[in-house]
């Protein structure tokens, strides 16, 4: 045994292992990465970039520095006096049907959304997964098929109407289609799914147990729901609520087909600006405010979710 | 009431869900019955009739946004499952590594930015492109819309190796395979339904996307969804719904093959 | 692999040859402050067709000595070597060694028979060696009736079997078994105890056997390592460790066992007279290389079923209760100086009363049932 002592030096080996697999992470990672860069996050600079330019006079911009696109997200000058500055009512107009659209869409999914989610989590296993594939369908159709299937539905000479007609409760047609309620309707309809999967996946790990200790001791149906079912299932609420919102706040097809050209959204302001209004960098500006409020909502739903899970941690 | 108390039951959820249900398949089974109506008019059911479905076929224009959806669809969704296969084995099972959540962040990205912003942001940029190498092809559609597919193809994927057993690889290894031979027998097998089921959903989603594509197509590049969103604001005959039950069938099909290899256990 | 021979079997003179050596083997996990030191200088001899067990509790470092031999990772520093050739740096997949896993990980997407000829396929045998190979391997394990299914269709123990042939298919040099017994229920763990032996006896391979089952160990295994916080504390055959534990963490770790303070009276070899409390004066033996000194305090083990209830006894004891176990009856005492003891008591005869509790009772130790414990 005294020969093999002579190899300990030669086997005591320090294998560094880790740089070297990193490198491979990298190298799967980057032919996707490269692709997102060059079609979905790179373009986004140019619109930072060409937000702070100044339009060409047919679309476009012009290679000068300027504020005025930024400006005039907010405010709009006087046709014949440019001094005089007042504030874009027609852009807060339409800011705030965005923002109040989307939070009406998102109270009005939750409130369908808890129900629906409750009804599907509370199946026996055979039946809940035809429920959910229900759900699911048309999560994963065409949400411009689903936006024409509702036009279908409210339109002047839609199911609505010419049922209401027939049977006599109505003599013409109650006006729906473009208008706010329209959007509204429309945006519920296609979003509500994502309200209901969150739900759904939060009362999938609800322990039966924590209700049956509820009603053990002395709690009514409301109590139970109030005090149990609803703190628990809090975290897929608010991830349901930014999952519905998000998209809300940066809808297009949808106001654009039920709104028409009078309840505009923001994401209609925006392609305006790069189509009939040929303006740019406010069409820019106009975006990057978009993603502002985009990012903002699901800033504060990090932080809400960090600070619900802090306690339990602690 | 003789009804026997239960844990789960909560007062008039049933009726509520039951009633979401209706409303969620009301205006699609309207779409659907309207599109085998007689009549041109969507206002009133004349009898049953498939014209519409064979104006719909012979309309050259439809045929030819149809075609260039399904094969912009089966390109981008091939290419963003591929790389989205990558992706998955470079960023799952390994310990945390710097860039790690930078990663992440770009592969999400397109979940989280509005169609809109990025459609902008597309066109923006790939106008810049075309004017300095004058290219005007489908190129630009099938990087925008792979793009677009990654995170979607990413999500099954990545959630199947995070699941998947790696001490099979460790059993491959120890049975003499050696990295590549572990990958082709043991490792890809296992992640095939992961990989089908990221390519189901990422056909589905650009199948979907109206925004990007309005925003990307150059002339003649129309696809079925920027097709129809043109048509809708104009006089919509029920030819729109024959295309649009066809459609839905479709992703309808993509969503089943989907949702039954997701359920799928290793 | 079965080609180099020559080098790994030079001693047919001094006993069984060694089939893996480990010297000064350390594993450290992660570095800086937060660095884990999973096994510290470990020296090791396995023999050629030994049941090896290496024996502890989880975390002890049992089973990353086990990956280091299997080439799932890489030592830190210090000598492996499997049949006289160093193994530092080679993959599982170059080295004549399989594993049996903890949870089989039979490969889900393949048959039983698959799985058996994976690791032949691999080694690029031919198609009709990969297959009689299979299915001898399946008779082996008595499993040639479901060849064809899938792992998922087969019981827990049937899995057992499939993976035990999948990993002695390639006839390796050395099978590593780790914990492979622990998701079996007690009575299928009791046929794969006789089932392993029999393979192992079989095909003449050395097993080296993970375990944190101590009756498991004694009963299956040649020689066991006792291992705890990444040392090995203790080697030797089953026999040699219950009987003569070295350290308390062993004598605790395997058996039931009474620790008792006692002084050293004098010593010679391994022998030492130790004075027990209450002043009776016993043999007790020494473990191997302690250095006694006469008049130091060292503790002694002994095993409850070495002692027994007499007229006058060595010990002098206060009854406290009696636990029937049906087979015999643990009568629970406390010495004069309040250490508790305990004495296994056989039920040879049904009419035997156990004692009263606050009964004054003698204890007297078998012959040799004295053990001086390494302080």
């Amino acid at each position: 045994m005294d020969d093999m002592a002579g190899n300990k030096t030669e086997q005591a080996t320090e294998i560094k292992e880790t740089p070297k697999r990193h490198l491979w992470n990298w190298i799967l990672c980057a032919p996707a990465l490269t692709v997102l860069v060059f079609a979905a996050s790179g373009p986004l600079l140019i619109v930072l970039v060409y937000s702070f330019l100044a339009p060409g006079s047919f679309g476009g911009i012009t290679w000068s520095f300027s504020l005025e696109g930024w400006f005039r997200v907010f405010f709009s000058r006087d046709i014949f006096d440019p001094e005089i500055v007042s504030l874009n009512t027609a852009h807060l107009t339409i800011f705030w049907r965005s923002i109040s659209l989307s939070l009406q869409t998102t109270i009005i999914c939750a409130i369908l959304g808890f129900p629906t989610a409750w009804f599907i989590a509370t199946r026996p296993q055979h039946t809940r997964n035809i429920w959910l594939f229900l759900i699911t369908i048309p999560f994963w159709t065409n949400l411009l098929i689903r936006t024409f299937a509702i036009q279908e539905v409210i339109r002047n000479q839609g199911l609505i109407n010419t049922t209401l007609i027939r049977f006599g409760f109505i003599d013409t047609p109650i006006q729906m289609m473009y208008t706010d309620f329209a959007i509204f309707l429309g945006m519920a309809y296609v979003f509500l799914p994502l309200m209901v999967l969150p739900l759904y996946a939060a009362m999938d790990k609800l322990d039966i147990r924590y209700l049956e200790a509820g009603y053990d001791l002395y709690a009514s149906r409301w109590q139970v729901l109030r005090h149990i079912i609803l703190p628990l299932v809090k975290p897929g609420f608010i991830a349901g609520s930014i999952l519905v919102f998000i998209p809300s706040i940066g809808a297009y097809v949808t106001p654009r087909l039920l709104g028409g050209g009078r309840s505009m959204m923001l994401g209609n302001l925006i392609e305006l600006q790069f189509g009939q209004g040929r303006n740019w960098p406010l069409g820019s500006a106009l975006a990057l405010t978009m993603l502002v409020l985009v990012v903002g909502a699901l800033v504060l739903y990090i932080r809400t979710v960090n600070r619900e899970e802090e306690p339990r941690h602690g | 009431m003789a009804r026997d108390f239960s844990i789960n039951r909560l007062p008039g959820f049933a009726s509520v869900a039951i009633l979401t249900f209706f409303l969620l398949y009301l205006p699609i089974f309207t779409l659907v019955v309207f599109s085998f109506n007689e009549a041109a008019s969507m206002s009133r059911w004349e009898g049953f009739s498939l014209k519409w479905y064979e104006a719909a076929f012979q309309n050259r224009q439809v045929r030819d946004v149809s075609i260039r959806s399904l094969w912009l669809a089966a390109t981008a969704a091939s290419f963003a499952t591929i790389l989205a296969t990558l992706a998955a084995l470079g960023t799952t099972r390994t310990s945390k590594f710097k860039g790690q959540t930078m990663i992440y962040a770009l592969i999400n990205q397109p979940l989280m930015v509005p169609e809109i912003v990025t459609g902008v942001a597309l066109l923006i940029f790939f106008a810049a492109i075309k004017v300095q190498t004058g290219y005007t092809g489908m190129g630009y559609l099938v990087a925008a819309h792979t793009a677009f597919c990654i995170p979607f193809a990413y999500l099954p994927i990545r959630a199947r190796l995070e699941t998947m057993d790696n001490t099979l690889e460790i059993a491959a290894a120890d049975l003499y395979a050696g990295p590549i031979k572990t990958f082709v027998h043991i490792t890809l097998p296992l992640l095939l339904p992961g990989i089908f089921a990221g390519l189901m959903l990422g056909f589905v989603i650009s199948l979907d996307a109206v925004v990007i594509t309005e925003f990307v197509k150059s002339a003649g590049q129309d696809t079925l969804p920027t097709y129809m969103l043109g048509q809708l604001r104009r006089v919509v005959t029920p030819e729109m719904n024959a295309i649009a039950t066809l459609f839905l069938l479709l992703s309808v099909l993509a969503v089943t093959i989907f949702f039954v290899l997701s359920r799928k256990r290793a | 692999m079965t080609a180099t021979q020559g080098i790994g079997s030079p001693a047919t003179d001094k006993g069984p040859a060694i089939e893996i050596e480990i010297r000064n083997l350390s594993k450290v996990f992660g570095d800086g402050p937060r660095a884990f030191k999973a096994l510290d200088d470990i020296q090791l001899d396995i023999r050629q067709g030994e049941f090896f067990t290496l024996l502890g509790p989880s975390g002890c470092g049992k089973t990353t000595l086990l990956r280091l031999i299997a080439g799932f990772e890489q030592p830190s520093s210090g000598l492996l070597q499997i049949n006289g050739k160093a193994v530092a740096g080679l993959g599982p997949n170059r080295r004549p060694v399989n594993t049996v896993f903890q949870n089989y990980a039979l490969f889900p997407h393949m048959t039983l028979a698959e799985n058996i000829g994976f690791g032949l396929k691999m080694l690029g045998k031919s198609r009709s060696e990969v297959a009689s190979t299979t299915q001898e391997m399946l008779k082996l394990v008595k499993m040639d009736a479901m060849a064809d299914r899938k792992p998922a269709q087969i019981s827990g123990g049937q899995q057992q079997r499939i993976a035990l042939a999948r990993a002695l298919a390639p006839r390796p040099r050395v099978l590593l078994l780790d914990e492979p017994l622990s998701a079996l229920d007690l009575k299928l763990r009791k046929e794969m105890q006789v089932e392993l032996k029999r393979l192992q006896l079989e095909t003449g391979i050395t097993f080296v056997f993970v375990t944190h089952d101590q009756e498991e160990a004694l009963t299956m295994s040649d020689r066991i390592a006792v291992i705890s916080g990444g040392q090995v504390l203790q080697m030797g055959t089953p026999h040699e460790i219950y009987n003569f534990p070295a350290e308390r963490f062993v004598a605790d770790f395997i058996g039931d066992t009474n620790f008792i303070d006692a002084e050293i009276v004098q010593y010679e070899g391994d022998f030492a007279q130790v004075r027990l409390p209450g002043g009776v004066v016993r043999e007790a033996s020494l473990p191997e290389g302690f250095n006694a000194r006469v008049g130091e305090t060292v503790t002694v083990v002994i095993r409850p079923e070495h002692a027994s209830l007499t007229e006058r006894g060595d010990l002098q004891a206060t009854v406290e209760n009696a636990v029937f176990f049906g087979t015999d009856t643990h009568i629970h005492l406390r010495l004069e100086d309040q250490t508790p003891f305990i004495l296994r008591r056989q039920n040879t005869g049904v009419s035997v009363a156990p004692p009263e509790a606050g009964q004054h009772a003698c204890i007297a130790v078998a012959e040799g049932g004295i053990q001086v414990l390494r302080s």
